[in-house]
């Protein structure tokens, strides 16, 4: 295969916080291909989330460390990036759609207003250009009434619709790579459907590739190609998802499984 | 922005609003116009006699040394809204400067140095702190100002350095920071713009308090030096009072309360009228 989208080797990610370091991301490695959809599941607490933050470059370095060995978004090595490259990726090459679309809009700005920043900070629009990508970043999102939500604030909008917002921002500049924590955890089931339906589909057009993490099997096997079971900061199965659900090989897997139907049950 | 029509139309909403920012509307005309030299220039004249009574000579009549009192609790107008404004804007900027500062750098130096500097201002007492800076500034006529303006930024900066520390956990700042967004712009654009309702408060709860200790301070002889107040009006009025003479003594605190009453009544309805997250009635 080609060269992967983002390949990760020995991830490790400590906390600093407490009293004592804890390490929560424990070496990972895994690759994910251009276009792909990769599921990356595991119960609360095993370092999903650390992981997508530590990829984003988003954790402050007084409270935790992230060391890789390498983490090479196309040719570029986020592990040795200084913070201001990195600023140029965020959102233009790799970004992130995360868990509470309630809260990750700022409350006090019109949702366009963090919509546009994206196109005036990574393509170098100017107001009205920017408004105008705007309002063809909301259609593709499937929101019949583009203008009113540009001009909404966020209370004004459920969460579906903000997440769909957050999903324009995050794919507006057409990244290699978006992670996706939870992007549906907050939502109900119908509107769950909906925006992983918009957000895959918006990736298959632009070729981006998708992490998506969530402790939801029945997502992994709707919508992944392959998936990563993660567990106390370690991957221990990476497989296709057909063979996931199949031919589980470790233990863990086979117990999640188990865990999966009985709670659907 | 599209708030400012709704905040508009929900302060009108508002009769306690309407009505305070009718008072203060008034009081911010004949601060102007004292400003412009329109009225209120000869408070200093003694014009009359010694406490003639209110006519149509003398609006509220004469003081003991026959000034006329109607001109001087006008003038007090203008001195109230100099140091309130000075005092408001520049101590709640500060406030909102270094409190931002620190809870965005939590724990780290910055936030140490703030924090140090705020525990030693709050640990003087006020008007010895307000008398040492006066002594210090002999005759300077800015000493008042600045000493209040060193003071009064530390409530302000403890509201915002907590609001800070809670924004900037919030999701939304690691959304600006996930599209590549500096730390500089994060702050200015998405972490202050959200302390507003805090500065707002603040700024015009400064601004009374600032109006109130002028006038207790000048009643001391701690605060005005050149010029005429409604604390230098009350400093008069204690004589005058003992002697059956009223009129000094309620031109000046009828002129206060009114001014506070207005002020109050405007920041409370600007309060909720501010409020992003009120649904609009």
């Amino acid at each position: 295969m080609s060269t992967p989208a983002l390949s990760v080797r020995e991830l490790v990610v400590t906390l600093l916080g407490g009293p004592q370091p804890a390490t929560v991301v424990d070496g990972i490695g895994f690759d994910l291909q251009a276009g792909e959809v990769l599921g990356l599941v595991g119960e609360s607490g095993c370092g999903k989330t650390k992981t997508a933050e530590a990829l984003m470059g988003l954790l402050p370095p007084e409270l935790a460390e992230t060391r890789a060995a390498r983490m090479l978004l196309g040719e570029m090595d986020l592990a040795t990036l200084p913070e201001r490259a990195l600023r140029r990726i965020r959102g233009r090459d790799i970004s992130m759609v995360f868990q509470e679309p309630l809260t990750a809009l700022d409350p006090v700005f019109q949702a366009g207003d963090s919509l546009t920043s994206v196109f005036r900070r990574h393509r170098g629009m100017n107001r009205r250009q920017a408004r105008q990508a705007a309002l063809e970043m909301l259609a593709r999102v499937g929101f019949a009434d583009p203008q009113g939500v540009l001009r909404s604030y966020p209370h004004e909008l459920s969460g579906g619709m903000r997440q769909r917002v957050l999903v324009a921002m995050a794919m507006a500049c057409h990244p290699q790579v978006l992670i996706a924590d939870e992007p549906t955890t907050a939502l109900d089931v119908t509107t769950q459907a909906q925006v992983l339906a918009q957000l895959t589909a918006l990736a298959a057009a632009a070729g981006t590739a998708i992490l998506l993490i969530t402790h939801d099997l029945g997502i992994v096997a709707q919508y992944c190609d392959r998936a990563l079971v993660m567990r106390r900061g370690r991957i221990v199965e990476d497989a296709p998802v057909e063979r996931l659900f199949t031919q589980p090989s470790h233990p863990y897997t086979v117990e999640l499984l188990a865990a999966a139907r009985s709670g659907a049950a | 922005m599209a708030a400012d029509q709704t905040l508009w139309k929900r302060l009108r909403s508002d009769p306690s609003g309407v009505a305070g920012l009718v008072i203060v509307a008034l009081f911010l005309l004949l601060a102007l116009g004292v400003w412009f030299g329109i009225i209120g220039q000869d408070w200093a004249a003694a014009a009359g006699g010694r406490w003639e009574p209110a006519g149509p000579r003398f609006w509220f009549g004469t003081n003991v040394l026959g000034q006329d009192i109607f001109e001087r609790s006008v003038y007090s107008v203008r001195t109230a809204f100099e140091i309130g404004l000075v005092v408001a804007i520049l101590s709640t900027l500060l406030g909102a400067i270094l409190g931002a500062l620190a809870g965005w750098y939590a724990h780290g130096w910055v936030d140490g140095t703030v924090l140090w500097l705020k525990g030693v201002l709050d640990s003087i007492p006020f008007y010895l702190f307000v008398a040492a800076v006066a002594y210090a500034l002999q005759g300077e006529a800015w000493a008042m100002h600045l000493a209040m303006i060193a003071t009064f930024w530390t409530g302000t900066g403890r509201l915002v350095r907590a609001e800070v520390m809670k924004i900037r956990t919030r999701e939304f700042i690691l959304s600006a920071r996930s599209i590549g967004l500096p730390d500089a712009l994060i702050l200015v654009r998405h972490v202050l713009p959200n302390t507003l309702h805090i500065l707002l408060v603040q700024g015009s709860l400064t601004f009374i308090a600032a109006i109130k200790t002028e006038v207790i301070l000048s009643f001391l002889g701690l605060g005005i030096q050149h010029g005429v107040s409604w604390g230098l009006m009350l400093a008069e009025s204690t004589q005058e009072v003992l002697a059956g003479q009223f009129n000094n003594f309620l031109a000046a605190s009828l002129m206060l309360f009114a001014l506070l009453m207005g002020f109050n009544l405007l920041a409370d309805a600007l309060q909720d009228a501010l409020d992003p997250r009120q649904v609009a009635r």
